[in-house]
């Protein structure tokens, strides 16, 4: 059997499949490239309202959420929200507060370029205390080694971030709009500071 | 001018521009078409609960930096989004629904009116959403919202001037089964009244 297509499409079959490989390569190239393009990321946003409030290291309390004023989008009207904005390469962070274990408070542990590593709710707390410490490999390793030894466990939360530029994002939740003050007072008394490895 | 001995140039340099327009009309479409894959649906709700974690597939990425928003954990609730109503029509401010019980088992909840790009639709009332806690509920426990321009008794949600909006459900702190499909009559329903 003959199918009867002229030659000079089957000539241009060659530089159809090259224009497919070509339009194919260029989507995941972009859909990849993408993260790291992206120049309103999460991550910017939240780094340059950091800068812009004092002061730009620790915790940085998000203003009320109003139409026009919203530091990200998608985010929930019922919250108080609060970021620390870290670059371990300063040093590894510590996040520390008490929970009541009435009202909801979430923390979500945000790589470089959308990717999130760790979430938990107040609900994962510790004896009522939430103590995380977020380091890069390196630092984590130097804190276990320097563990070893007598002394009690620790209490605090270990997590290797993969990315040194990141942020924790806190949410309070107001349950009713008149609780918004005491969900915002709640993320005042949340510490999000860097701190020194132990020597030797 | 003779052309016929760059005839192949032309043609590679058509299939490279070609490819390239392609392929990023490709990407263009596929960031526009949601968070990637793996969504959970119930009804005219649709979940993500894979952008929340650590295994975020490529596409997802891609979504949120570009619109610069910060997901919800895994381990911290789900957030669904409805673009339509129950019987599949896209949600119009110019008509009025009601968001009827039930309500998947969560900690909290909360239902949120949101533009389509994620931002608060302003509106005369200042309130932007109900919670589990602060909804007016009738004595069996049952509540519904209303969502129209104009004044409703009880629960009222008011999309102001927007022309378009979303609603957002979000659970928190839900022990709802994110591998398997859930079940649409145990979610809220989008009724449609009319439209003005």
């Amino acid at each position: 059997m003959r199918l009867n297509i002229p030659d000079r499409y089957l000539d241009l079959l060659p530089w159809l499949m090259a224009t497919l490989l070509v339009a194919g390569i260029v989507h995941i190239v972009s859909v990849l490239l993408m993260p790291t393009i992206a120049p309103r990321d999460a991550l910017a946003r939240l780094a340059a309202y950091a800068k812009s409030a004092a002061p730009a290291e620790g915790l940085v309390l998000l203003p009320p959420m109003a139409p026009g004023a919203e530091t990200l989008p998608f985010e929930d009207p019922a919250f108080a929200e609060a970021v620390c904005v870290y670059d371990l390469a300063k040093g590894p962070l510590r996040v520390k507060t008490s929970v009541d274990g009435e009202d909801y408070l979430g923390l979500s542990f945000h790589a470089n370029a959308g990717r999130i590593y760790h979430s938990m709710t107040d609900r994962s707390a510790i004896k009522g205390k939430i103590d995380i410490v977020v380091g890069d490999e390196r630092q984590i390793d130097a804190l276990t080694s320097a563990d070893e030894g007598d002394a009690p466990p620790p209490q605090e939360v270990r997590l290797t971030a993969p990315t040194k530029r990141g942020f924790v994002l806190i949410r309070s939740l107001a349950k009713r709009p008149s609780d918004q003050e005491r969900a915002r007072n709640r993320l005042s008394a949340i510490t999000c500071q860097r701190f020194d490895l132990p020597q030797g | 001018m003779d052309l016929k001995p760059y005839a192949n140039y032309l043609r590679a340099a058509s299939a490279m521009i070609a490819g390239l327009l392609i392929g990023l009309f490709a990407t263009v479409l596929s960031l526009n078409a949601g968070y990637g894959f793996n969504s959970l649906r119930a009804g005219p709700w649709t979940a993500w609960p894979h952008i929340g974690g650590a295994d975020i597939d490529p596409y997802a990425r891609a979504v949120i930096s570009r619109s610069g928003e910060a997901p919800l954990g895994r381990d911290q609730g789900l957030a669904f989004i409805a673009r339509t109503d129950s019987d599949g029509a896209p949600l119009n401010a110019e008509c009025e629904y009601r968001i009827v019980d039930p309500l998947p088992a969560a900690r909290f909840w909360t239902i949120a009116l949101a533009s389509p790009d994620g931002r608060l639709v302003a509106n005369p009332t200042e309130r932007y959403g109900y919670s589990s806690v602060d909804v007016l509920r009738t004595e069996t426990g049952a509540f519904e919202i209303g969502v129209a321009r104009e004044a409703r008794p009880g629960n009222w949600l008011s999309p102001g001037n927007a022309r378009g909006f979303v609603v957002m459900l979000r659970l928190y702190d839900t022990p709802l089964d994110i591998d398997s499909t859930p079940d649409p009559h145990s979610f809220p329903h989008i009724v449609k009244l009319g439209c003005a």
